[in-house]
């Protein structure tokens, strides 16, 4: 499914709200890649510890780890490719960015040991975001994956993320910086406060609210990067031409909720103004509808008064029957939930480009943080194109799988379906 | 019975995003609005989740009354320093030379921690308010952002008095601060899932409010939690020749057992880690979540409330 898309990417960026499952997903997709027969390298933010375990890139580093072909092969998973992983690690991101691009020695230290940068480095909003972002770039630069893709934030700065590169420029535009900082230092902040009778007053007031210590340390941290400033502008337009580039696909992980379906309808609006089109949109953990048997349920959805009905089928089906109240009344909370669910995922998908294809992936009966758990969630993303390479569907062991039996009837083609059909319903606010 | 939670002048509900924060947020607060208490519901930075949930369009910068008693407000960074310096400067003019001015958005209101300390300034000086009734309020119930940023609010005031020099700001810093280090008026309340990341975190955010902020700790709130009375074992395969419907029966029982399974393996996992007194809320299975399904959840929380041991959150 994910498959024919993503074949002609070379760069793939997850996108969502966190908790909705990004990170297994941007690991899914680097598995595929590798099982695929490319050099697939994930880079994540902050991966479930059972999964960076799983993966091997539980500690932090500044290179991609491989993930050796036995622990795959363990899984039962033959790559053809390879598959690396990489954690980011933010502070020594930016440490390493200044130390490539510092003129000196001394001006390394001497921005590494600032308050400012420290701060900044650790907590600027949008930092973060411009390190994943400078990440990529290194790695895309180093011709060294033909897949690679790009788990971001786990929160709703994630959106920084997108205007990260142009806010660092703007923060660090140097004619501004000049124009404000640069008499302050040459001159000391005595002749600023002389300087302009404007600029005076203000800096006065703002070292009163504030205290003059941090716009010292600030004015400091300027000085030393303003032998930087070139090179951080013609970063931020690599990063640009990466993020536009036809081989970077974005892909929006959502999950089919109310309040993260809000919060995706804002990522993809965004996409979409910064002319980032969506390549792709994956729901985790949708709980299944299961087709109403239309002899039983005439309106074609099961209702809770539906449940009495169900629980005398289930009993003629010879359950045991101290079981049979608990088994009717779960069924039906499961399908009212379900039917709420498409619901909102059917208004979703009617606002994004009929060009962006989506593929559901059911609430499994186990969580996913291992690379049996990617294994499974791959059978969902990959389930169309990309059946011949699916990975075996583990043994059975001591429960039966929740998924659909019989791998030829892929999870979306059914969702699509029933869907189609559906009215609008309108959204209570 | 009654917790000594709702004892607190200031309850900080903080957590991973996506768990339910906002709803346990109202939760406490309708809680404490029904107690006849005059309470501030305060969404801290942005999210639109809390206002959604009791019913106010965003943006309102004055507290919006949604219940009796209880009074909804965003409090944002921005317009808390644009308030602040307001107070600072109090000619009308000036103020507003000063925060239209490039300098200003160049440095003041970009320097990283500025905003997150106002935000969490604008709080204390809602905690410090009084009416013509008395205090203005009796309990102030925060919002706050997804952990990671959470934490980067609470520790921006304590962080200040290290990073400012003397001046009108370390000066309330310190106010605040200690406001939130006293476990008489203050008490941080966590929730999270069953679910691995959520208690990861949960577990990495209880160390670091205990150990590095000293924040004084009140109830933890478990969210979404699954259970089942039977064992996957128990639940048999469809009969042969059954209808398809006993299969699906038996597939949604399957999903619920497993995940009540999971939701088991991790409260142990919590409690092991996270020495706090704990509730747990149910999943719910409905359609769409508001204030109605607030108060489901309070009922379920109320009886385990006032069955904690009080301890909680006292003077340790």
């Amino acid at each position: 499914m994910l498959g024919s898309l993503l074949r002609d990417h070379r760069v793939v960026i997850c996108i969502g709200s966190g908790g909705v499952g990004k990170t297994t997903t941007a690991a899914t997709i680097a598995l595929w890649g590798a099982l695929q027969g490319r050099r697939a390298v994930v880079l994540t933010i902050d991966p479930a510890r059972r999964l960076a375990d799983s993966l091997g890139v539980a500690a932090l580093g500044d290179e991609p780890r491989p993930v050796e072909p036995a622990v795959l092969a363990r899984y039962g998973l033959r790559a053809r490719g390879s598959l690396a992983a990489m954690m980011l690690d933010q502070k020594g991101a930016w440490d390493r960015l200044v130390a490539r691009h510092a003129p000196s020695g001394e001006i390394r230290e001497r921005i590494l040991r600032n308050r400012f940068y420290l701060n900044l480095s650790q907590s600027f909003a949008g930092s973060y975001e411009y390190m994943a972002i400078e990440q990529l770039c290194v790695l895309v630069e180093s011709g060294a994956y033909d897949l690679i893709v790009l788990d971001t934030p786990p929160t709703k700065h994630a959106l920084d993320f997108f205007e990260a590169p142009q806010r660092i420029r703007e923060f660090l535009d140097r004619r501004l910086v000049r124009w404000l900082v640069m008499p302050y230092l040459s001159q000391g902040w005595a002749a600023a406060k002389a300087m302009n009778r404007t600029v005076g007053f203000l800096f006065r007031k703002v070292e009163e609210a504030t205290g003059i210590v941090a716009l010292a340390e600030i004015s400091d941290f300027f000085s030393a990067m303003s032998g930087m400033f070139d090179a951080f502008a013609a970063r931020a337009h690599t990063i640009q031409a990466i993020l536009h580039a036809p081989t970077t696909a974005f892909v929006l992980v959502t999950g089919p909720e109310e309040q993260v379906l809000t919060e995706a309808e804002f990522f993809s609006q965004r996409v979409r103004a910064l002319r980032m089109p969506l390549k792709g949109v994956v729901f985790n953990r949708v709980h299944e509808e299961f087709p109403a048997d239309s002899v039983m349920f005439p309106g074609g959805t099961v209702a809770r008064a539906d449940e009495s009905a169900i629980a005398a089928a289930v009993v003629a089906a010879g359950i045991a029957p101290e079981r049979v109240p608990w088994l009717a009344s779960n069924f039906v909370d499961y399908q009212l939930l379900a039917r709420g669910e498409a619901l909102r995922m059917e208004e979703f998908r009617s606002g994004l480009s009929r060009r962006a294809p989506f593929v559901t992936v059911p609430n499994f009966d186990s969580d996913l943080h291992d690379l049996a758990g990617l294994r499974r969630m791959h059978r969902y993303l990959f389930a169309r194109t990309e059946r011949a390479a699916a990975p075996p569907e583990p043994p059975a062991a001591s429960r039966v799988p929740l998924e659909p039996s019989a791998p030829q009837v892929p999870a979306v083609r059914r969702e699509r379906g029933r869907t189609e059909k559906l009215h609008r319903a309108p959204r209570q606010r | 019975m009654h917790h000594e939670l709702y004892d607190r002048r200031v309850l900080f509900v903080v957590g991973k995003g996506g768990v339910g924060k906002s709803t346990v947020a109202a939760l406490l607060a309708v809680a404490l609005a029904e107690r006849g208490k005059r309470v501030l519901l305060a969404q801290m930075g942005p999210g639109r989740r809390l206002g959604e949930l009791v019913g106010v369009a965003v943006g309102t910068d004055a507290p919006a009354e949604v219940l009796p008693g209880l009074c909804f407000l965003t409090v944002d960074g921005g317009a808390a320093l644009a308030e602040y310096l307001g107070l600072v400067l109090p000619v009308k003019r000036l103020h507003r030379l000063v925060v239209t001015s490039k300098l200003y958005h160049h440095f003041v209101a970009a320097a990283p921690g500025l905003k997150e300390l106002m935000t969490v300034g604008k709080i204390w000086y809602e905690e410090q308010g009084e009416s013509v009734h008395g205090r203005k309020w009796d309990a102030i119930v925060v919002d706050a952002p997804a952990t990671g940023h959470s934490l980067q609010y609470l520790r921006m005031p304590a962080a200040a008095l290290e990073a400012f020099g003397p001046g009108l700001v370390r000066r309330e810093a310190q106010k605040v601060v200690d406001l939130l280090r006293d476990a008489r008026r203050t008490a941080v309340c966590l929730v999270t899932t069953a679910e691995e990341m959520p208690v990861n975190e949960t577990t990495e955010i209880h160390t670091q409010l205990r150990d590095r902020l000293g924040m004084p700790l009140g109830v933890l709130f478990v969210n979404r939690v699954h259970t089942a009375p039977l064992a996957l074992e128990e639940i048999p395969l469809p009969p042969p020749g059954a209808p398809r419907l006993i299969g699906d029966v038996l597939r949604c029982a399957r999903e619920e057992v497993g995940w009540a399974a999971i939701n088991r393996r991790y409260l142990a996992r919590l409690q092991a880690a996270v020495p706090m007194p704990t509730v747990t809320l149910p999943f719910l299975f409905a359609e769409e979540f508001g204030l109605a399904e607030v108060r489901t959840l309070l009922a379920h929380a109320e009886g385990q409330l006032a069955a904690l041991p009080s301890a909680a959150g006292g003077d340790a």
